[in-house]
C-alpha cells in the first residue's frame, strides 16, 4: 500500500476533510497534526496543538477506536511514553464506505448492509452488541408486532466472517485481552510477545483466530424503540440500554476487513472488463475461476493458483450449460487475447489456467490513463499517448508518422501533453558533451509515475468537491436550519395527530422562492456527492495498480 | 551550464530535432500563475446516473448524518459570543448525552488516554475532574447558586486528590481552560436537570430575526 510514512499534501488535506466531516473539527486538528508530524507522544501533541489534555485524549480515543491511529509503546526502550501514529491509508478509505455498505447489501441483504454500516460507524464492536443493534434497527423498520430474531442476524454475521469480510481486531499485546472467553473457544494468542510490539505492528491476519466466530449465547429478538416524549425520557431510555448482560464474547472485537472488499472490487472490475471486451460467457468463465480462487489466493498474489480446465468445467454455474469443447475454445480465446487477463500455465488436466491479476490491474490502469487523456485533450492526443505507451521512446518525427497526424498539430499536442507532465522528454546523447545538435530527444510515457501523479490529482479533486459542498451548505446554512426546524415541527405535529390545516400552515412557513433555493441546493449537494463516488472508482483502480507494483 | 547565452535568446535544446523550425513563433512566455478556473476545450462527461449511483449517494449522506449524532463526533467548545445571553444557560447540550453513551473498553487503549467524565449524579457523588491542580482561581460566572457552590467545593477536593496522579505539569492557561470547560459542561447539566421547562421547546426567538417579513402578519406559532 502507499507508504504510511510519507504523506503528500493532497492526501493530508483530504484526510483532514474526512476527519472533519465524520468526527468534527477538533479531531481533524489532532489528526492532521499527527499526519504531518509522524509518530508523537501525548505530551508533544498537547503542546503543539494547543488544545486541552482531555480534549486531545478524547480525540485520540476516537481515532484509535476507528483504526485511524495506532499506538505503540515507546521506541526508546521501556519507560518511554506511548507514541501515536495516524494511518493515512485507513482514513482515505472513508471515501469508499458507501461502496462497502452497498456490496454487503448485494451479497448478504439488508442484514449484511446494516452490520457493515454499524461497524464502519463505530470502528470496532463485539459480535453481540452488533447483532443486538442491527436487530433493533431492522425491527424498527418492520411492521408493528414483527421483530427480527437475533439468530438471523448472528448467522449473517457468521457468514461475513467466514468469507473474511469481517475480521477480529488484533488483540492489544501487553494488556492481555483474551476477555472472558467462553470455554468452548480457544483464547486468542498474540503472535508476538508484548515487548516486541514496538518493532512491527502485527496484521490482523497474523493471529490464528482472526476469522473464528466465538461461541455467543445470544437469545432474543430486536426491540422497537418507543418515540421519546421529551428529552428526559430519551436519556433514560439510553441509560437503560447500557445493561450489563454478558454473552460470552467480551473483549473480542470485530472490524471490517477492507482488503477483502478491495479484492472483491478488483475481481468485479476484471469480470466487467472481460464482459465489455469479449462477451458474457467469457466473463462468466473468468468469474468462475476467480470465485474458486477466492480463499486460496493471497491479496498480493500476482496471479491465481492454477486451475485445470476440468475443474473449471465442473464449477461453472448450472445456468451456463456449455459443452466441454466450447469451454476449451473460450479459454483459448481468453489466453490469446492481448489483454492477457488469463494465462496458461501448464497442460495437465486439460490445461492449467490462471488469471493474471497484476497484469489485469496494469491494463485496467492503462485504460484509465488513456481515457483521462482522451477526455481532457481529445482523441488525437490520446492516440499519441497510446502510441508512446506502447512504443516507449519515439522521436518527434516518428510520432508524427505513426500517429498519422500533421507535423504542426502533432507538435502542439505533444507540447501540451508535456506541459501537463503526461509525457516526458528523454535525452540520449551521441557524444559525451550533450551538445544539442548531437543528441536524440525522445518522447516517452512511464505508466507508473503517470499513474501516481493522476492519483494525486484524484485526491485533489475529491478534496475540492468536498470543499465546494461545505461552501454550498454554509452559504445556505440559515435556510437549511429553518427547513430542518420546520420538518421537525411537522413530524411532531403529525405524530400527535394534527389537522391538515395546521400542517399546511406550517408548510407555508417556507416561501416558494426559498423552496426553490433548497431544491437547487439539494441538487448541487447530490451532484457533488455522486461525483465523489465516481472519482473513487478511478482512485481504486490506480491505487490497486500502484500497490500491485510495489509487491511484485 | 556556465554560459547560458549571457542574455541572448538561445534555447537549451536544439531547435530542429525537437521539431520547431526557424521562424515558427513559440507560444508566449507565461507571465503569471495559471488561472484558478482555466477554460477547458473539452467539456467533461456527465456523471453516470442510475439507481446504483443514487443509492450510493444516499448511503453516503445518511452515513454522514449518522456520524454527526454519534458520540465520537466531538463538537468544539461553544464559541462565546460578544455578549452573554440568557439563552446560553439553556442550550441543549446534546453531545453530553452522547459521551455517556459510548462505552469504551479501556483494555484496548493505552492507560494514559483514560478519561473519566461522569455526570454529577443526584446523590452528590464526586465529580472526577480532569486536569491540573490550580486551586482557588476559578472564574465565578454565575454566582449565588447553591448547587454551584457545592460543585466548586467538590471539584476543589477532587483537584487536590488528583494532583498527585497528574502526569505532566501544564501551563496555567491550559488548566483554566480545562476548568472552564469542565465547569461549563457540569453547569449546563445541572441547569438542565433543575428547570421546570422542557429544554427542547426553548427558543429565544433570536434565530428568526434574519427572516424576511413578507406575509408574516401574525406570530409564527
Amino acid at each position: 500500500m502507499i507508504s504510511v510514512y510519507k504523506m503528500t499534501v493532497q492526501e493530508t488535506r483530504l484526510c483532514g476533510l474526512f476527519l472533519r466531516e465524520h468526527f468534527g473539527e477538533v479531531v481533524e486538528k489532532v489528526g492532521t497534526h499527527l499526519l504531518r508530524s509522524g509518530a508523537q507522544n501525548l505530551r508533544t501533541i498537547v503542546q503543539e496543538t494547543n488544545l486541552s489534555v482531555d480534549l486531545v485524549k478524547k480525540c485520540l480515543c476516537v481515532l484509535v477506536q476507528h483504526g485511524a491511529c495506532l499506538f505503540i509503546a515507546g521506541r526508546k526502550g521501556p519507560g518511554s511514553p506511548t507514541e501515536y501514529r495516524a494511518c493515512c491509508d485507513r482514513i482515505l478509505r472513508v471515501l469508499r464506505y458507501p461502496r462497502y455498505i452497498y456490496t454487503a447489501k448485494t451479497l448478504y441483504g439488508d442484514t449484511g448492509e446494516l452490520i457493515i454500516e454499524e461497524l464502519l460507524q463505530r470502528g470496532h464492536m463485539t459480535m453481540s452488541s452488533t447483532v443486538k443493534t442491527v436487530a433493533d434497527r431492522l425491527t424498527q423498520n418492520m411492521e408493528e408486532g414483527h421483530s427480527l430474531d437475533y439468530s438471523d442476524v448472528s448467522s449473517t454475521f457468521s457468514k461475513l466472517v467466514e468469507t473474511h469480510f469481517l475480521q477480529r481486531c488484533p488483540p492489544v499485546g501487553g494488556a492481555g485481552t483474551s476477555g472472558s472467553a467462553a470455554p468452548a473457544e480457544a483464547p486468542a494468542t498474540p503472535a508476538a510477545p508484548a515487548a516486541a510490539i514496538s518493532k512491527a505492528l502485527p496484521t490482523p491476519e497474523s493471529f490464528p483466530d482472526c476469522y473464528t466466530v466465538p461461541q455467543v449465547t445470544l437469545v432474543g429478538r430486536g426491540k422497537r424503540q418507543l418515540v421519546p416524549e421529551d428529552g428526559e425520557d430519551q436519556r433514560n431510555a439510553k441509560r437503560a440500554k447500557m445493561n450489563s448482560e454478558t454473552h460470552g464474547d467480551e473483549g473480542i472485537y470485530w472490524q471490517v476487513n477492507v482488503e477483502r472488499f478491495h479484492q472483491h472490487f478488483r475481481d468485479q472490475a476484471i469480470i466487467s472488463a472481460v464482459a465489455n471486451k469479449l462477451d458474457q460467457t467469457s466473463s462468466e468463465i473468468v468469474r468462475t475461476i476467480l470465485r474458486m480462487s477466492e480463499v486460496t489466493t493471497s491479496p498480493t498474489a500476482t496471479c491465481t493458483k492454477p486451475l485445470s480446465a476440468n475443474e473449471i468445467f465442473r464449477s461453472l454455474p448450472a445456468s451456463y450449460n456449455i459443452p466441454r469443447q466450447i469451454l476449451d475454445q473460450y479459454l483459448t480465446l481468453l489466453v490469446d487475447d492481448p489483454m492477457e487477463f488469463v494465462g496458461k500455465s501448464g497442460e495437465s488436466g486439460g490445461g492449467m489456467f490462471v488469471v493474471n491479476l497484476h497484469r489485469a490491474l496494469a491494463n485496467l490502469a492503462r485504460a484509465t490513463l488513456e481515457s483521462i487523456v482522451q477526455e481532457r485533450f481529445g482523441s488525437r492526443s490520446a492516440r499519441i499517448f497510446r502510441l508512446l505507451l506502447r512504443k516507449r521512446h519515439l522521436e518527434q518525427k516518428q510520432v508524427e508518422d505513426f500517429a498519422m497526424i500533421p507535423a504542426k498539430e502533432a507538435k502542439d499536442m505533444l507540447y501540451s501533453l508535456l506541459s501537463h507532465n503526461l509525457v516526458q522528454l528523454q535525452e540520449i546523447p551521441k557524444t559525451p558533451d550533450f551538445a544539442p545538435s548531437r543528441t536524440f530527444y525522445l518522447y516517452t510515457v512511464n505508466q507508473l509515475p503517470t499513474a501516481r501523479m493522476l492519483l494525486q490529482n484524484c485526491y485533489k479533486t475529491v478534496a475540492n468537491l468536498i470543499e465546494r459542498r461545505l461552501f454550498e451548505t454554509k452559504e445556505n446554512k440559515r435556510l437549511l436550519e429553518k427547513s430542518q426546524r420546520i420538518e421537525a415541527i411537522l413530524a411532531s405535529l403529525q405524530a400527535s395527530g394534527a389537522e391538515p390545516e395546521q400542517l399546511s400552515e406550517v408548510e407555508e412557513m417556507i416561501s416558494a422562492p426559498e423552496k426553490q433555493q433548497l431544491d437547487v441546493l439539494r441538487l448541487h449537494v447530490n451532484k457533488l456527492d455522486s461525483a465523489e463516488n465516481q472519482v473513487d472508482e478511478t482512485i481504486f483502480i490506480l491505487e490497486s495498480y500502484i500497490s500491485s507494483t510495489s509487491t511484485s | 551550464m556556465a554560459d547560458r547565452g549571457r542574455g541572448r535568446r538561445t534555447l537549451s535544446f536544439i531547435v530542429d530535432s525537437v521539431g520547431i523550425s526557424r521562424g515558427d513563433s513559440l507560444p508566449p512566455a507565461v507571465q503569471q500563475p495559471t488561472p484558478v478556473f482555466p477554460v477547458t476545450e473539452q467539456k467533461p462527461l456527465p456523471l453516470t446516473g442510475g439507481e446504483e449511483a443514487e443509492y450510493l449517494t444516499a448511503l453516503k449522506q445518511d452515513f454522514r448524518g449518522a456520524m454527526r449524532s454519534l458520540p465520537c463526533f466531538i463538537q468544539p467548545a461553544a464559541v462565546h459570543r460578544d455578549v452573554e445571553r440568557y439563552s446560553d444557560k439553556y442550550h441543549l447540550s446534546e453531545q453530553m448525552d452522547g459521551l455517556t453513551d459510548w462505552i469504551i473498553d479501556w483494555k484496548r487503549f493505552p492507560k494514559e488516554l483514560r478519561v473519566r467524565i461522569r455526570k454529577p449524579s443526584r446523590d452528590g457523588a464526586a465529580l472526577t475532574c480532569l486536569g491540573g491542580g490550580q486551586s482557588g482561581q476559578m472564574k465565578k460566572k454565575k454566582a449565588g447558586e447553591k448547587e454551584e457552590v457545592l460543585l466548586k467545593l467538590e471539584t476543589l477536593e477532587k483537584k487536590e486528590e488528583q494532583e498527585s496522579s497528574e502526569e505532566e505539569g501544564e501551563g496555567k492557561n491550559k488548566q483554566k481552560e480545562e476548568e472552564a470547560e469542565a465547569e461549563e459542561e457540569y453547569d449546563e447539566e445541572e441547569f438542565e436537570e433543575e428547570t421546570d421547562y422542557i429544554m427542547s421547546y426553548f427558543d429565544n426567538g433570536e434565530d428568526f430575526e434574519g427572516d424576511s417579513d413578507d406575509n408574516m402578519d401574525e406570530a409564527i406559532y
